[in-house]
């Protein structure tokens, strides 16, 4: 414990700032060498990598479903179809998309405000608490992540329909909001944020435990919600497997089991192909990422970095 | 402080609640099924009677679900060294860099990461697809047979790529965390002994990134593990066996088949083996 005191402080001090500004680490180069000039062209290398199916699916955006097929994919052609296909999106099947739009808003929205809340509490009563077991138990609930997640989904399914919450949005948000890594982000977090001598003074004030928690603890540890948050709606928003086990009436699905929905029959015989609408699609369905991802980047490097130093 | 501990389970009650209703009781649950069977007695319809190991017995000599494991662990040994090996190599480059171009770099290396592996496979699918691929599209420009991404023989490798696409950065970005948190006076100590930039890299930089590489490989191996939404994804766009990944093959086991108590042995051997996998590595995590 001793020893990881400094190293959790540093991921919260990096959180808050944000600062990920190379330091004064290795040697610092200057003019263009052969030995820079190969190292930049590696990295660019990966970078095409990276881009390529996004380059992919916005030229594919601006296609009809016959052109996808008969013009090269990676370059745009005349007439661009880019209007009619975000129509398209918006109407086809009674303008289902928007329905799955809306549905991956809400199960985002509720795992992510849900799970941060729980995650916070429990982070608090492992970091600021003693009680019997207490290692243990959070050993136990961090070794959970191990399991698989068919092991888990498909006897939660039968358990689930016991109860009558297949085929309902409960079904897929309550599961969700267990999080152990999320719990274990929190207890890091409130390790660094709220100093034990800060609640000692508040108890001698007589605050309340709740009053603590809430009036002197949240305000302190905003940095750790907004990450765990994050990455709790990037963690819903992209979530497949739960949906597709629990969900079987379209009207609920997410985006992601939506559009999959459309890839399946669209490569069925007799189904009607609507890669051009799956393409421009996915793009929507990314977009609300990239903008979290690109507004609130400090955040997703806070709760990643957590990894890095944990150890 | 035992005033306190009523006040500490409050607190940790709502994430306990969740935690054993939907996190442990569906765990504990897969290994009760898992001791029953399916039976037909009679002329009346199957019914689930208590088998004790049956299922086990039976999964241990399904040669489908062994050769399912086998393709998980030829596909282990490959993908994880690959993409770590790369995850390594980038956070070394981009470490020793500065400027606008790195900082272009890390941000869209990590975006992947960001993608629903849904969506990503889903595209890279098209990619691969005989009759939408730009590769094969260009290859066909060239008078070149086209490329079966989709083909049982390069199947493995194609999922492998999407899934080397989708977390190399984020190994990336954690591995690049963990050298710039290696204080500069190591540098500046081993730069007046006459250390060249490779002594450092060598002597310095890749011991002190063992316990985040360690931490990262099995986060690799349970992600081999649970590898399933890729299959899933292209098995309409392509020939995809069943038991391409063992959660493929639980899968259909159980929502196909309706066969829960064996893909619930299924379940439970799978857990058993990723724990014997990486419990030594949690070990040496533990030690430190």
């Amino acid at each position: 414990m001793a020893v990881r005191q400094p190293q959790t402080s540093t991921i919260a001090a990096e959180a808050t700032t944000g600062s990920t500004e190379v330091r004064a680490a290795g040697k610092s180069d200057r003019g263009a060498s052969p030995a820079r000039l190969f190292r930049n062209l590696l990295l660019a290398i990966f970078l095409i990598y990276c881009v390529l199916p996004a380059a992919w699916i916005v030229v594919a955006m601006t296609k009809d479903n016959g052109q996808l097929f008969s013009t090269f994919g990676l370059w745009f052609t005349l007439p661009m179809h880019f209007l009619e296909n975000l129509e398209g999106l918006a109407t086809h099947q009674n303008s289902i998309f928007l329905r799955w739009f809306g549905n991956s808003l809400i199960y985002a929205g509720s795992i992510s405000a849900g799970a941060t809340i729980i995650c916070a509490m429990g982070g608090y009563a492992f970091s600021k608490y003693d009680f019997p077991a207490k290692q243990f138990l959070f050993n136990f609930i961090l070794g959970t992540i191990m399991v698989p997640s068919t092991a888990l989904v498909l006897p939660l399914f039968l358990m689930l329909n016991k109860i009558g919450l297949v085929n309902t949005m409960w079904g897929v948000i309550l599961p969700s909001l267990v999080n152990p890594f999320g719990l274990y982000l929190m207890k890091v977090f409130w390790d660094a944020s709220l100093p034990n001598d800060l609640i000692e003074a508040a108890r001698i004030e007589g605050a309340g435990e709740l009053q603590i928690f809430s009036k002197i603890g949240l305000p302190l540890i905003q940095t750790g919600l907004v990450t765990v948050a994050l990455l709790c709606f990037v963690g819903a928003w992209n979530n497949f497997f739960l949906p597709l086990v629990v969900l079987s009436q379209d009207s609920l699905f997410p985006l992601t089991l939506g559009l999959n929905v459309w890839n399946s029959t669209s490569a069925n015989a007799g189904g009607k192909p609507v890669y051009n609408l799956i393409a421009t699609g996915s793009m929507v369905s990314v977009l609300p990422l990239l903008i979290a991802f690109i507004v609130l980047g400090k955040y997703w490097r806070g709760g990643l970095t957590a990894g890095a130093t944990k150890g | 402080m035992r005033h306190y501990r009523k006040t500490a389970f409050l607190f940790l009650a709502p994430f306990l609640t969740v935690f054993v209703a939907f996190y442990l009781a569906p765990v504990l649950y897969a290994v009760y099924l898992s001791l029953f069977v399916r039976k037909r007695i009679g002329l009346g319809p199957p019914k689930e009677v208590f088998g004790g190991l049956e299922n086990y017995l039976r999964a241990v000599q399904d040669t489908d679900f062994l050769n399912g494991l086998k393709n998980m662990l030829v596909f282990g040994i490959f993908q994880i060294p690959i993409m770590l090996g790369f995850a390594v190599l980038l956070a070394l480059l981009l470490d020793r860099s500065r400027g606008m171009f790195p900082k272009i770099c890390r941000t869209v290396y990590f975006m992947p990461y960001g993608i629903p592996i849904a969506i990503g496979a889903l595209v890279w699918g098209y990619l691969y697809s005989a009759n939408l691929s730009p590769f094969n599209q260009i290859l066909a420009a060239l008078h070149q047979a086209p490329i079966q991404f989709l083909s049982p023989a390069l199947v493995l490798f194609s999922i492998g790529n999407i899934v080397t696409w989708t977390w190399t950065g984020y190994n990336m970005i954690t591995l690049f965390a963990a050298l710039q948190n290696i204080p500069s006076d190591l540098y500046e100590a081993a730069r007046v002994d006459g250390a060249t930039p490779w002594s450092i890299v060598r002597w310095i930089k890749l011991p002190l990134l063992i316990p985040t590489l360690t931490l990262l490989f099995i986060f690799s191996v349970i992600g081999t593990s649970q590898l399933f939404t890729e299959a899933f994804v292209l098995r309409p766009l392509g020939y995809l066996a069943d038991n391409i990944t063992p959660n493929l093959y639980l899968y259909l086991t159980a929502a196909r088949d309706a066969n829960y108590s064996y893909a619930g042995a299924l379940a439970v051997l799978l857990a058993v083996l990723i724990f014997i996998i990486s419990g030594p590595f949690l070990r040496g995590i533990g030690s430190r």
